[in-house]
């Protein structure tokens, strides 16, 4: 009785059909699901670690004029920033004390301001004690679009030989900070 | 106490679901009276209503000894949300999804006497296993009652984003009507091949069922778009996210197989049986793809245990169907050719049409999945695609709808009553094309819908001469409503403009005849909220003025911003305010002005479009097969005698 | 009749004209390159908008990019890859016409194609096919369906327990709705708000659904400064049983045991600073330290 259920079934090609296809995208489903549930979302940044950093010159906050380029030799933590984002606020204080700490051996803190006012971001220094941060206002959001910003705050790490070895989406963390930067400052 | 109290509810509902599914399959198989059965169904409704409530109860009582109301429920949270809090979050939605299944089952089970007893006995074993799987994966992998120790002082609140508008107290009830009324036809299609009746009745019993849902469903997506238009803030309604697109997938199968079904139903069983199947299968192919985290969406709740099992739900709603289509075959009435041009070849047409774009949207929704299983990167599939594919196949899809009135009567002259339809068409594009560039898709949708809108304009007038029926009315209406979609969303999509600047306070933002002038901006905070807004001066591009605050909130409970616009409507174009930042000091805003043409015709179709659903399942209804209650209800359980086995 | 007729045939021609001028100017008008360029580039901060349409800050900026980048004569190739350069693949909206791309495009034509012969076939049947028989005669007997139907049952609810004790578990890495993730923002927000207790208790909470070392040294952190030094030494200690010489831990136990057990403290403090010289804490410690020392 099942043979002779099996041979009809076989004999009708289109449901056959649909089983196989039926199976093949309930393997590619659970697949895709199990690497869902495997890799973090973060992983498909751009601008891959290693890669050399992209340009950064101009005028700073301050009247001065920065240029990335002459930095060579130095660790950079570039902060892309805005008085207006919460997280940003936050973070500063900790990105300053780190770099003040760290400033003996090299390292510095330059900050992307993005679309923001320049009393605005006084104040913001101000109040954090960040005064001696290189600020580089980015009226237009362009330079921060030029490193690949996804948004604020979003903070780079670039090595003595002007590469992105790290970059962060979101405040960062002491203990990130310190995984990053640690390393960089023996060489 | 509560906790432990709701978990013995689940578990109870879970044996009651199994217990009235082995009920019916007796019935089914055995024959005999279907009372036990039909208390057992009633008894899982009592326990998914007893769930729901206890729920709710725990939200109201602020009892975050319950893991759900620790997780979605704050003290801060006003009343309306609290109490739909309880599908703000994945465990309570399969709550309120399992109070609607069981509300469906039970409902369905009031009819055992009014169809074939055999027939609707299978139907209530597959939809009460469905059910059983939703009260196991409830109680299994996602038990909303888990305790929480120590008991925490507060909650986060619901989701910040689902906060934020009343309609939140329908969308989601509506969308779960909508997706689980298409277990129903389901139900009764899986029961036609074991039966192997797919050429009789079935179609037409579900038809009433299938409209409820499909009307809901309508219902539900235009509130979501609604919804994410005048809540999100950045001005559009629809952008292919899964979660969207898992609602539009058993929609265009539901529509298809609202058409297949259509008149005489007998002659398309397998397109019956398949679009049934579809519908279904592709409402838990979208809850999989959403509730299992595996495509990313606004929508989506993160992830969780259910993947796999929803997934295995899936495949079984396909396999199953499918192996029995195999061994039973499909019925094919022996009959002549259909003329190339008729009603019956119009409504294959729609079918075609519609599961290619069903297609379209299946293969766009999982590509991240299928590209990363291949190999490739995980990308999602943006608007664009959808675009080009659907905008198209959408255009001659309207064009069929204007079509296909003219092919029923298929006499000779029957074909110029096309050409007042074609000349309406032509004459929007000369129009359209000359006071505006609206751009060739947009024209082309003009065209169509003028084209189809015409034509159901002067079908209507000669129905009205004879004498109107409901079925046929709710038909016209549905159409009509498709059409003035179709128009609102060229119209909105082409005319549409924007522009956004930083203005101080007293200054003036324009955008041809509308304008903007930022009179002052407020703070508040709220506990569990911080919020600005910011009060505008709006004049219309129709010379009204009047005040518009759009509003930015921020939830630290969950560090959430949301951008609440303020929109106008006049009957011709919304204008759209949004505030998009604030400077610290409070004296400059940066803003974001849009007008947007014709959106109002996407919620008049939409509504339109629900009535008409509406309308046409009072129609059903009234001309429901007379299927006689049959004299003895104890022992008539099939028809046919020799298959009758004594209890 | 007749002119009637040859009017409306007229009237149409008409129309047809116009709207065919109406098409061919709209064809003409082309696209601005600008908005088709960015209408391709997805918003990288927002879910499913383009760059074209997204409101966000960073779309802002990216059309900005797209306008200068052009009006300095870069051609959109070279504009496109500028972007995918620093954002990845991921920031072009439409996938590749290569690779996997290719379903996209040929899932809907297949389906297209099998619907439309399937439709052909019914519309006009290829006579009888000699068939299998419909109904129940080749079916399993009615005791057998239902000893099938019960396991059947029986097995789709075990299926799914069996499945939820065995996922259930490493579900950890959520969003906000993973109860852990919930009671660390919850703790975070009330650490910033001064409540030190409330804190640590929310913070012990998620460290019973995962027991995160993150977690257990902000809890250790927030005991210390909820005035709790002996509860912060014990799990001190306990991160430490796990890692003897996590930087972070030892400073903490140091910190808590200037309370408990003051002699002690200068000790594990100077084992930290031995262990992470680098520390950002580091100076302060040493400062602590000065007066001893």
């Amino acid at each position: 009785m099942t043979g002779r259920a099996l041979v009809s079934l076989l004999r009708r090609p289109a449901p056959v059909l649909a089983l196989l296809m039926t199976a093949v995208l309930g393997i590619v489903l659970a697949v895709g699901l199990h690497r869902a549930a495997g890799s973090a979302p973060d992983a498909a940044a751009g601008a891959a670690p290693g890669a050399p950093a992209p340009a950064l010159a101009g005028p700073t906050l301050d009247g001065g004029h920065f240029d990335l380029a002459d930095g060579r030799g130095r660790v950079v933590l570039v902060n892309v920033f805005a008085s207006w984002c919460g997280p940003c606020r936050r973070e500063l204080p900790l990105l300053v004390d780190v770099s003040q700490r760290w400033s003996a051996q090299g390292v510095q803190l330059v900050g992307i301001n993005v679309k923001d006012g320049t009393a605005a971001v006084r104040a913001l220094l101000a109040e954090t004690g960040a005064e001696s941060m290189t600020v580089l206002p980015d009226p237009d959001g362009t330079l921060a679009v030029g490193w690949g910003a996804r948004g604020v705050p979003e903070t780079f790490v670039v090595d003595r030989d002007g590469r992105i070895v790290d970059r962060r989406r979101g405040e960062v963390t002491r203990q990130w900070l310190e995984q990053r930067v640690g390393p960089l400052l023996t060489g | 106490m509560l906790a432990e109290a709701g978990t013995a509810v689940l578990a109870g509902g879970m044996l009651a679901a199994t217990l009235s599914t082995l009920l019916w399959l007796r019935t089914a198989l055995f024959g005999g009276s279907s009372r036990p059965a039909r208390f057992a169904t009633t008894a899982t409704l009592a326990a998914a209503v007893a769930g729901c409530a206890l729920l709710e109860w725990a939200l109201l009582r602020h009892d975050f000894s319950v893991r759900f109301v620790a997780e979605n429920g704050g003290r801060d949270v006003p009343l309306y949300y609290t109490v739909t809090g309880l599908w703000a979050g994945l465990e309570g939605s399969l709550l309120l999804w399992l109070l609607i299944h069981c509300g469906y089952t039970w409902w369905l089970s009031r009819y055992a006497h009014r169809h074939p007893p055999r027939l609707h006995a299978y139907a209530m074993v597959v939809v009460s296993a469905a059910g059983t799987f939703f009260f196991a994966l409830t109680h299994f992998a996602a038990n909303p009652f888990g305790e929480v120790f120590p008991v925490p002082p507060d909650g986060p609140g619901p989701n910040p984003l689902l906060q934020q508008h009343p309609a939140m107290g329908l969308h989601p009830p509506l969308l779960y009507a909508g997706y689980i009324g298409l277990v129903v036809p389901f139900g009764f299609a899986v029961a036609a091949l074991i039966t192997g009746r797919t050429a009789h009745d079935w179609a037409r019993i579900v038809r009433p069922w299938t409209l409820f849902a499909w009307a809901a469903l309508t219902a539900g997506i235009g509130l979501g778009a609604w919804w994410s238009y005048t809540v999100l803030g950045w001005g559009g309604y629809w952008v292919w996210d899964p979660v969207e697109n898992a609602s539009l997938l058993p929609w265009l199968t539901a529509t298809a197989f609202l058409h297949t079904s259509f008149g005489r139903s007998a002659a398309r069983p397998t397109w019956n049986v398949l679009l049934a199947c579809a519908s279904f299968a592709l409402v838990l192919l979208g809850t999989f793809l959403t509730r299992s985290g595996a495509v990313a969406s606004v929508h989506a709740f993160t992830d969780s245990p259910l993947g796999p099992m929803l997934l295995g739900a899936v495949l079984l709603a396909v396999v199953v169907p499918t192996v029995l289509f195999g061994l039973r075959g499909g019925t094919r009435p022996a009959r002549g050719r259909t003329a190339a041009l008729s009603t019956g070849t119009a409504l294959l047409a729609n079918a075609v049409i519609l599961l290619t774009v069903t297609a379209m949207v299946l293969i766009g929704t999982v590509f991240p999945l299928l590209s990363d299983a291949l190999g490739g990167p995980r990308t999602a599939v943006g608007p664009a695609y959808y675009h080009r594919t659907a905008v198209p196949l959408a255009v001659v899809l309207l064009l069929v709808m204007g079509v296909a009135p003219v092919l029923r009567s298929a006499g000779r002259g029957a074909y110029r009553r096309l050409a007042v339809p074609a000349g309406a068409a032509l004459a929007t594009v000369a129009a359209a094309g000359t006071l505006s560039r609206p751009g060739l898709p947009a024209l082309a949708a003009f065209a169509a819908a003028a084209f189809v809108l015409t034509g159901l304009a002067g079908q209507f007038a000669r129905r009205v001469r004879r004498r109107p029926r409901a079925a046929g009315l709710g038909g016209l209406l549905a159409h009509a409503g498709i059409a003035v979609v179709a128009l609102g969303v060229a119209g909105s999509a082409a005319y549409s403009d924007s522009v956004e600047r930083e203005l101080r306070v007293g200054e003036t933002l324009r955008l041809s005849a509308t304008s903007v002038r930022l009179v002052e901006i407020r703070r508040d905070a709220d506990p569990g909220v911080m919020s600005v807004d910011a009060r505008l001066r709006l004049v219309t591009a129709a010379g009204h003025e009047r005040t518009a605050s759009p509003t930015l909130r921020y939830y630290p409970g969950r560090d959430t911003a949301v951008t609440v616009p303020e929109v106008v409507s006049d009957p011709l174009r919304d204008s759209y305010v949004t505030l998009i930042a604030v400077a610290a000091d409070s004296t400059s805003a940066t803003v974001r002005l849009a007008v947007n043409p014709l959106v109002g015709l996407l919620w008049a179709g939409g509504l339109l479009t629900t009535a008409a659903g509406v309308v046409a399942m009072a129609g059903a209804v009234r001309r429901r097969p007379g299927v006689r209650r049959p004299p003895d209800r104890r022992t008539a359980v099939d028809a046919a005698p020799a298959e009758r086995t004594p209890v | 009749m007749n002119r009637r007729r040859a009017l409306g045939a007229a009237v149409l021609v008409l129309l047809t004209v116009a709207a065919g001028v109406a098409l061919f100017r709209s064809a003409a008008a082309g696209d601005d390159p600008a908005r088709s360029i960015a209408a391709g580039l997805r918003c990288p901060s927002c879910q499913g908008e383009s760059v074209a349409d997204s409101s966000s800050p960073v779309a802002a900026a990216m059309r900005q990019v797209v306008a200068d980048q052009l009006a300095q004569g870069r051609s959109p190739d070279e504009i496109r890859h500028w972007f995918t350069e620093r954002y990845g693949d991921d920031v072009l909206a439409d996938p590749p016409l290569s690779g996997p791309g290719v379903l996209l495009w040929a899932v809907p034509a297949l389906v297209l194609l099998g619907s439309g012969y399937a439709a052909v076939r019914t519309l006009r049947p290829a006579g009888r096919r000699t068939g299998v028989p419909v109904g129940p005669a080749g079916g399993p007997g009615r005791r057998t369906a239902w000893r099938l139907g019960a396991v059947g049952l029986v097995a789709m609810v075990g299926a799914v327990a069996f499945g939820a004790a065995q996922v259930g578990r490493p579900a950890g890495d959520g969003g906000p709705p993973d109860p852990a993730a919930v009671a660390v923002l919850l703790a975070r927000d009330l650490e910033q708000q001064g409540r030190y207790a409330d804190a640590a208790r929310m913070y012990r909470q998620a460290l019973e659904t995962r027991p995160d070392v993150d977690v257990r040294l902000r809890l250790a952190f927030t005991l210390v400064r909820a005035g709790a030094p002996a509860d912060a030494e014990q799990e001190a200690r306990r991160l430490l049983a796990g890692t003897p010489d996590l930087p972070d831990a030892l400073l903490v136990l140091g910190l808590a045991q200037r309370e408990t057990s003051p002699d002690r403290a200068p000790e594990t403090l100077r084992r930290f600073l031995d262990v992470a010289p680098g520390h950002p804490a580091a100076g302060e410690v040493r400062r602590l330290l000065a007066p001893d020392g």
